[in-house]
């Protein structure tokens, strides 16, 4: 809203970004290039302490100011996506551009930008912070927002949001059922259901049918620490994902209202192009195939047989038990595929420990159930998640954690790195990395994630749904709120 | 009081305060998980794609909160902080101050735990020694044992009780907050007659789920009273009957009554979590509640240390002021 548009250059080594004229911060400042020059200049200068500065101290050689409305970023690497990853994508990527002539004289490490009755935070947004306590965020509309008038865009009909923090989803269920609010974050099906029938005037992205929500860009899947026996094998790693029956996943952990996954990232039909180009090699690598015997035939080539208990032991007599960690948001999902594996005959359990994710990080969760976000329109984004850049031993915190490394692979997903959003090479490059990553099976995709958000249509109207998904309903992401608030009408 | 006693009291104080605060300090850092990694992992995954130099990022707010330094002398620094009265910075909303934190949900619990502990003290102490007297009238007989059964439910399911019941099903009183969503605060007459609307069910729960408590402690404690000798005296002088029971009776027992109020005052926190999380109240104990799940070492410490004072303090003015309280006490030192 804020760019009008952009370019790079031939080599995607520098990338120009046109400002619209007439942008407003909220205390009236104009904002411009200087703006956009003085975050990334900030961020740099200030790594690794800030959000994404380490990212932007990487990419970032300096940002030009060309004129007010007119900046160019020149980077250190090709990076076809900087604009895409660090400006523009949403959901909670994306990073803030701050005013420069309020951040300038601060500390940014340790600067609050809080002081309500002086305007800050200031921002070019429609609305401004009122209040904040530990428990409510409340925003006011502003009549003088600049898009409203240089006739860009109206004023929303929306006077004010409010922000709410609520203990947990039977609090969530509560207030909307007795309209206390508009939207709620996620709700699992079971719920969701109870609402929709105690308030009719409720509904949810696909109205009142499964799977209640739409899929989310972060797909739930199994990873293990391949450095760690005994998943440093491959023929382990596909033992165990013929022993998970994708079935039992979808009706006792997904209440039958959730599609399990076959794929590293989410079923998003520009992605999905890239999955059926693959199809024959997923008939050889048939991932999420429910298949026992093939199961045990390659636990018996591997030398492991089943001891009296039924339980795979290895030569020495060991048995191959682990305990996969995950993290209560995952419910019920490492329970139904704990009870797959022991039927396998894996002597598995789970857990969700305080410190979960630091475990998933340093390798000490050899098996896990998790979460990873990587592509939204593209394979590379989820192909980079497992770059042997990001490989570290064991006891050593990685900011990626299959600890998976391929130098063929990492070349690919590198040239792939440097090919633009829809180039017809990034087709070829995909087949030649999953010809890689199919054998060796570095995570086994389970589930898609849902956003299941009741919307309440008591006071509002024109929310996104299948029909109308002009936006996500998820309301925390950056991309989501705006649309949905120029498009809100009152229902009386 | 002697100045040894008064010395003695204040040595115990400040030794419970100095063992309580280093288990408060030790046990989030038992499970050996570090809060800074954690969160930062989380927020990493969730936000997509891996955060270029996350590990440098988590090694360097490691060092700024002295999270890398060995245990030893995390808790000299802990110590050193504490007697500068700085509570640190919030490891899951840096830079907010603890004490800014503490500082905003304090008047909500006190507001809410103190009143209703207070209400439910005088209720039950005056209705448990109504229940011992036997000129009590009639209702009393009805009427306490019911509120006896209902202090037999614990505060937090009677708090989703009464939820459930007056906020949900009834939509008499509001379903949870410190006051109504969108208003920002003021010390207006609507604001506050809105603040008493809220603090309505979850200041029944604790009273109706304590108000049984004293009244039984009253009632055992006035049984015994009752038997005593300066009783049957009153009574045989043919002093009237509330006469007796109030500046006699009542009196006499009330004291170790007194006592237990000013422990239970200072043991607010402990009760205030759950009920304060069920009513999404905005007082210490959601924020106790939310530093636990979010791994805020500092905060967690904060709130902890807070209520450690008051137990401590609570026992220590309880301590000082008996003797003042209780003639006998001074007179039977002064016999020795």
């Amino acid at each position: 809203m804020i760019g009008e548009s952009y370019h790079y250059n031939e080599d995607f080594t520098e990338l120009t970004i046109k400002i619209r004229p007439g942008v407003e911060w909220s205390d009236g400042v104009a904002f411009t290039a200087r703006d956009i020059a003085f975050t990334l200049h900030m961020l740099r200068d200030n790594a690794p302490f800030l959000r994404w500065s380490a990212d932007i101290e990487a990419w970032v050689k300096e940002a030009q100011v060309i004129d007010d409305l007119t900046v160019k970023i020149i980077l250190n690497e090709p990076n076809p996506r900087f604009m895409a990853h660090y400006l523009m994508d949403g959901f909670v990527k994306a990073l803030w551009i701050v005013p420069e002539h309020i951040w300038k004289d601060q500390d940014p490490v340790s600067f609050t930008n809080l002081d309500i009755a002086g305007g800050w935070p200031v921002g070019t947004g429609p609305y401004r912070l009122a209040q904040v306590t530990d428990t409510e965020f409340i925003y006011d509309l502003r009549e003088d927002w600049w898009a409203s008038e240089i006739g860009f865009k109206p004023l929303p009909r929306v006077e004010r949001i409010i922000y709410r923090l609520a203990a947990d989803e039977t609090m969530l269920a509560m207030a909307i059922i007795k309209n206390e609010v508009d939207m709620t974050g996620d709700l699992p099906p079971a719920l969701m259901m109870e609402v929709l029938e105690k308030n009719p005037k409720v509904s949810t992205f696909s109205y009142h049918e499964p799977p209640f929500g739409y899929i989310d860009w972060w797909p739930t899947y199994m990873g293990f620490n391949i450095l760690e026996p005994p998943f440093d094998s491959a023929e382990m790693r596909w033992a165990i994902s013929y022993a998970i029956n994708p079935d039992d996943i979808e009706v006792y952990a997904l209440e039958g209202y959730g599609k399990t996954s076959k794929v590293i990232f989410p079923e998003y039909p520009p992605l999905m192009e890239y999955y059926y180009d693959i199809a024959d090699l997923l008939e050889e690598y048939p991932i999420g195939e429910f298949n026992l015997e093939k199961s045990a035939d390659i636990m018996l080539g591997q030398g492991y047989v089943k001891d009296g208990e039924g339980f795979w032991v290895d030569p020495d007599g060991e048995r191959i038990s682990f305990v996969i960690a995950s993290h209560l948001i995952f419910r019920e999902i490492p329970a139904v595929v704990v009870a797959n594996l022991r039927d396998a005959g894996f002597d598995a359990a789970f857990h969700k420990p305080v410190g979960v994710w630091e475990m998933f990080a340093t390798g000490e969760a050899r098996i896990y159930i998790t979460g990873h976000a990587g592509s939204l329109r593209d394979p590379w984004g989820s192909l980079d998640l497992f770059h042997s850049r990001f490989v570290l031993p064991t006891g050593t915190l990685a900011t990626s954690f299959y600890r998976w490394a391929n130098p063929e692979f990492d070349r690919i997903v590198d040239e792939m790195a440097g090919v633009g959003f829809g180039d017809p090479r990034v087709f070829d490059l995909h087949r030649q990395a999953m010809e890689i990553w199919l054998p060796e099976l570095p995570c086994i995709p389970l589930a898609n994630w849902y956003h299941r958000n009741p919307i309440n249509h008591t006071y509002w109207t024109g929310f996104p749904n299948v029909d109308d998904p002009y936006t996500n309903d998820a309301f925390w992401h950056k991309q989501a709120l705006m649309p949905m608030l120029w498009r809100l009408e009152p229902a009386k | 009081m002697t100045i040894s006693y008064l010395l003695k009291r204040l040595g115990f104080f400040v030794l419970v305060i100095w063992i309580a605060s280093t288990i408060i300090f030790l046990l989030p850092r038992l499970p050996e998980r570090n809060p800074v990694a954690e969160r930062m992992l989380e927020t990493a995954a969730r936000g997509g794609g891996v955060v270029v130099g996350l590990d440098e990022m988590m090694a360097a707010w490691n060092e700024k909160f002295g999270l890398d330094q060995p245990m030893w002398r995390q808790y000299l620094n802990f110590y050193k902080d504490l007697l500068h009265l700085d509570l640190g910075y919030s490891l899951a909303v840096f830079p907010t101050r603890v004490s800014a934190m503490l500082v905003r949900a304090i008047p909500w619990s006190i507001g809410l735990l103190v009143v209703s502990t207070l209400i439910a003290f005088t209720l039950g102490s005056l209705g448990g020694a109504l229940l011992a007297w036997p000129k009590a009238p009639r209702f009393v007989k009805y009427f306490m044992p019911l509120l006896l059964c209902l202090s037999a439910i614990p505060f937090y399911l009677m708090a989703i009780a009464l939820l459930a019941l007056f906020a949900f099903t009834l939509g008499i009183f509001p379903l949870g907050g410190g006051h109504a969503g969108g208003v920002v605060s003021s010390l207006s007459l609507p604001f506050i007659l809105d603040v008493l609307r809220h603090a309505t069910l979850p200041a029944l729960a604790l009273v109706l789920s304590g108000v049984g408590w004293w009244a039984l402690s009253m009632r055992g404690m006035m049984v015994i009273g009752l038997k005593e000798d300066y009783i049957t005296f009153g009574e045989a002088k043919g002093l009237r009957g509330k006469r007796v029971f109030f500046r006699y009776a009542l009196r006499n027992v009330l004291l170790p009554q007194v006592t237990s109020l000013a422990l239970s005052l200072g043991l607010l926190l402990s009760g205030s979590v759950l009920v304060e999380v069920v009513f999404n109240y905005p007082g210490l104990g959601t924020l106790f509640y939310t530093a636990i799940k979010s791994f805020d070492y500092t905060v967690i410490n904060g709130v902890a240390l807070l209520s450690i004072l008051g137990v401590a303090t609570a026992t220590l003015a309880v301590d000082l002021l008996y003797p003042l309280l209780d003639p006998r006490i001074t007179s039977q030192r002064r016999m020795k």
